[in-house]
């Protein structure tokens, strides 16, 4: 990167000059301040005497433009003793066994309990957060002074999840994903009342929008009178009339807190909950299950004295009682489905989608309500995914293409299992249609499908014959017969296809999916072809874009069709590059 | 593939040759060793799950390993010095690499990130050097091994200027 000849236009730096634009203000805070958080002298005393007293200005609004640093809701005290309780048990039921429990190891157990009580306190007392300029600072002031700086500029998404606890005392955490890749990089407030994360919400998101850009060839120009800066932002981004409405809106409503551009787009009535089962999601968590009780047994065994001599006796008497044994595991093949179809409703009770703000906001969850919201200008697509088994009862599941999403698996997801019918019409008003029809690939690419999936499973047959292991032998020819319709409908599920506007290529059978990504998202194209593949005339034509996986294939195309497609979607890319048609 | 793409314009410098001959020297090296090693290891053990065939014809296995390896140390590079081309034109950058298997790269210079100019060992004692160019996404990353320095500085130089002029935000 040092190298003289390096250069690196980083997208996300902010400009320089976009700062500079930054409405002045009396609290305007110098960018050195952030690494201090020294109590400015607008906020007098920002660690304050009451609970919940909150320095607020004359004149300044919560979140205002001076940034009154703000505390997480003191109701969030009631929650952490219990949130504590599990790791606290042990120790404490050590201290009283160890103290034989006397009154002095009664004593003991109530200083760890208050000390963590008191801990907890000074944690919510030493951590506040504020927004300031156009930045969210959060700031830890326990043993050292910590303060993380989060530009709004790097929002990317905002995650309020209420959690039962939490929901009980109306409140909610609120994530910030910056798309620094999950974890420790993100901001949480843990937690706020439900009220105030909403409006929190409403403020990040609308300062998002708002902060002024510099303008690229006045795109928006002809986009209508009523619409001023602000709203320029959004529409000047992706040119595209729609967003660059909703955008202008939602700025409009960053104005006037409280009232919000929303429309729900899809709601899953909870008839389709029984779809569930069908994707195969929990289908494992019996198991899970299972492994968490035997290793709950083993810890609190411990306690209780049970040892291996003990363990020993029950493996016996388990194995001295066939019967049983072969009763359990049918139980837990038939609670699969079952416990799998309740886990996937608890987490997808109710699950709807809904533009609000130039944001789409996906909420779920019976026990845990989750709203996961997903900038519209850095959707770049979509995904259709739907197995074997949910191809026969046309259902597929939903997600988005965004750049920059930290765990996209669950954050990206706009549907469960729905009818294709509504996944498709959902997608096509969330993010945008496509109904071309996808080209197939040519004859070789079959030929080579049901080659990869017949001929390992031969050789093995073939391997397990010889040593003579018939058993082996004949369960592996099966596979191989199985793989017949397996690289059939492998075959059948490639396809690529382009609109004008948006490509898609789709493969894979026990998992297939479809991706649909705009043609301005791709940032380059990769043809590969191994040795085979040239044998049979096709190669692999990748798509590159900066959002989801990375790179979306059409495996095994015709090598003309390839690179025809490749041509079709970005001409100026491929066209001085083919050779001349008179050679 | 003789089919609808023609040749990027450019081969990379002839010392790319002696680069690869290099490269595919020390993986014979490791390879024919580790065969090597492994067939004094089984001819030595008297283990019961080595068949007794197996450790008494256990020298087969490096010369096997020796006979097949050794004509693709020096097919390997020239056949890459074939194939490895690289372009740029109308602002994108168009490369071919590979040499069993083949991968044509097409990244548009308004796309482009980062581009850097990297130097290894051996790239240094022949005045070599590696441009990689690389954008929001690893599909659309390309890198160019084998450069003349001076070649690949321009170039690196070039790509740099231009991406600066041409950025292109939506991704």
């Amino acid at each position: 990167m040092t190298e003289p000849g390096s250069a690196q236009p980083d997208p996300r730096q902010p400009d320089p000059a976009q700062s500079d634009s930054r409405r002045p203000g009396p609290a305007q805070q110098g960018p050195g301040q952030s690494g201090t958080a020294q109590p400015g002298p607008g906020q007098p005393g920002s660690w304050p005497s009451g609970p919940g007293g909150l320095p607020v200005r004359p004149g300044a609004t919560p979140y205002g433009e001076a940034g009154v640093a703000r505390r997480l809701s003191p109701r969030v005290l009631l929650i952490d003793p219990i949130r504590m309780l599990p790791t606290l048990l042990l120790p404490l039921a050590g201290v009283l066994v160890a103290g034989g429990f006397s009154p002095a190891s009664f004593g003991w157990a109530a200083l760890g309990v208050g000390g963590s009580v008191v801990y907890a306190v000074v944690r919510w007392a030493t951590f506040t957060y504020r927004v300031s300029g156009d930045r969210l600072e959060l700031t830890r002031a326990l043993i050292s002074r910590s303060v993380r700086t989060i530009p709004l500029e790097r929002v990317r998404g905002i995650d309020i999840t209420t959690p039962p606890l939490h929901r009980l005392l109306r409140l909610a955490v609120l994530k910030l994903d910056t798309g620094a890749g999950g974890g420790e990089q993100e901001g949480e407030l843990d937690a706020l009342t439900v009220e105030e994360a909403e409006s929190l919400r409403a403020v990040l998101l609308a300062r998002r929008s708002v902060t002024p850009r510099p303008q690229p060839e006045g795109s928006a120009a002809a986009e209508g009178t009523a619409v001023d800066a602000p709203a320029r932002d959004g529409a000047s981004k992706d040119g595209t009339p729609r967003d660059g409405a909703i955008s202008a809106r939602g700025a409009a409503a960053g104005r006037t807190p409280g009232h919000h551009d929303e429309r729900i787009i899809g709601r899953v009535p909870r008839s389709w909950l029984r779809y569930g089962p069908l994707s195969g999601a929990y289908l494992l968590t019996p198991f899970a299950l299972i492994a968490g009780a035997v290793g709950l047994v083993f810890q609190v065994g411990g306690e209780l004295r049970v040892d291996a001599r003990k363990a020993r006796a029950v493996f016996t008497w388990v194995e001295g009682h066939p019967a049983l044994l072969v009763a359990g595991v049918v139980l837990l093949i038939l609670a699969m489905p079952v416990v799998g179809g309740i886990m996937y409703a608890v987490f997808n009770w109710d699950f709807t989608l809904r533009t609000r703000d130039g944001y789409l906001v996906a909420e779920r969850g019976l026990v845990t309500r989750r709203a996961v919201s997903l900038e519209r200008r850095r959707i770049r697509g979509y995904e259709l995914v739907d197995g074997l088994i949910e191809r026969r009862f046309k259902v597929v599941r939903l997600w988005a293409v965004v750049t920059g999403l930290g765990d996209s698996e669950t954050r990206g997801q706009l549907l469960p299992v729905t009818p294709r019918t509504y996944a498709v019409d959902v997608a096509s008003e969330a993010i945008g249609p496509f109904a071309t029809p996808l080209r197939p690939h040519p004859s070789q690419a079959r030929r080579r499908r049901l080659f990869r999936a017949v001929t390992p499973w031969l050789v093995v047959a073939a391997a397990m014959f010889l040593l003579g292991w018939e058993v082996a032998a004949s369960a592996a020819l099966v596979l191989a017969l199985l793989g017949i319709p397996l690289g059939l409908d492998r075959y059948r599920s490639l396809g690529h296809a382009y609109d004008g506007t948006r490509l898609s290529v789709r493969n894979g059978s026990l998992r297939r999916g479809q991706a649909v990504v705009e043609r301005r998202a791709i940032v380059g194209w990769t043809l590969r072809q191994t040795v085979f593949q040239r044998m049979s005339g096709v190669l692999t034509v990748v798509a590159g874009v900066g959002a989801g996986t990375g790179g979306y294939p059409a495996v095994d195309t015709g090598e003309a069709q390839g690179v025809e497609f490749a041509a079709e979607v970005t001409p100026d890319w491929i066209g001085p590059f083919l050779a001349s048609p008179n050679r | 593939m003789k089919g609808p793409l023609r040749d990027p314009a450019h081969r990379v410098s002839r010392r790319a040759i002696a680069l690869w001959l290099i490269e595919s020297l020390i993986g014979f090296a490791i390879f024919f060793g580790g065969a090597l090693l492994l067939a004094f290891w089984i001819g030595r053990s008297d283990w019961a799950v080595v068949p007794g065939w197996l450790s008494d014809h256990a020298w087969l296995l490096p010369l096997v390993v020796g006979v097949v390896m050794a004509p693709l140390v020096i097919i390997e590079p020239l056949w890459r010095y074939a194939v490895h081309r690289w372009e740029l034109s109308g602002d994108v950058v168009y490369a071919r690499s590979g040499w069993l298997s083949r991968e044509w790269v097409f990244v548009p210079v308004s796309r482009i990130q980062t581009v850097d100019k990297a130097q290894g060992w051996f790239e240094r004692a022949l005045r070599l050097a590696t441009v990689e160019i690389r954008t929001a996404s690893h599909a659309g990353s390309s890198t160019i091994k084998g450069l003349d320095y001076d070649v690949a500085a321009g170039f690196a130089e070039e790509l740099a200027r231009r991406a600066q002029e041409l950025r292109d935000d939506a991704t």
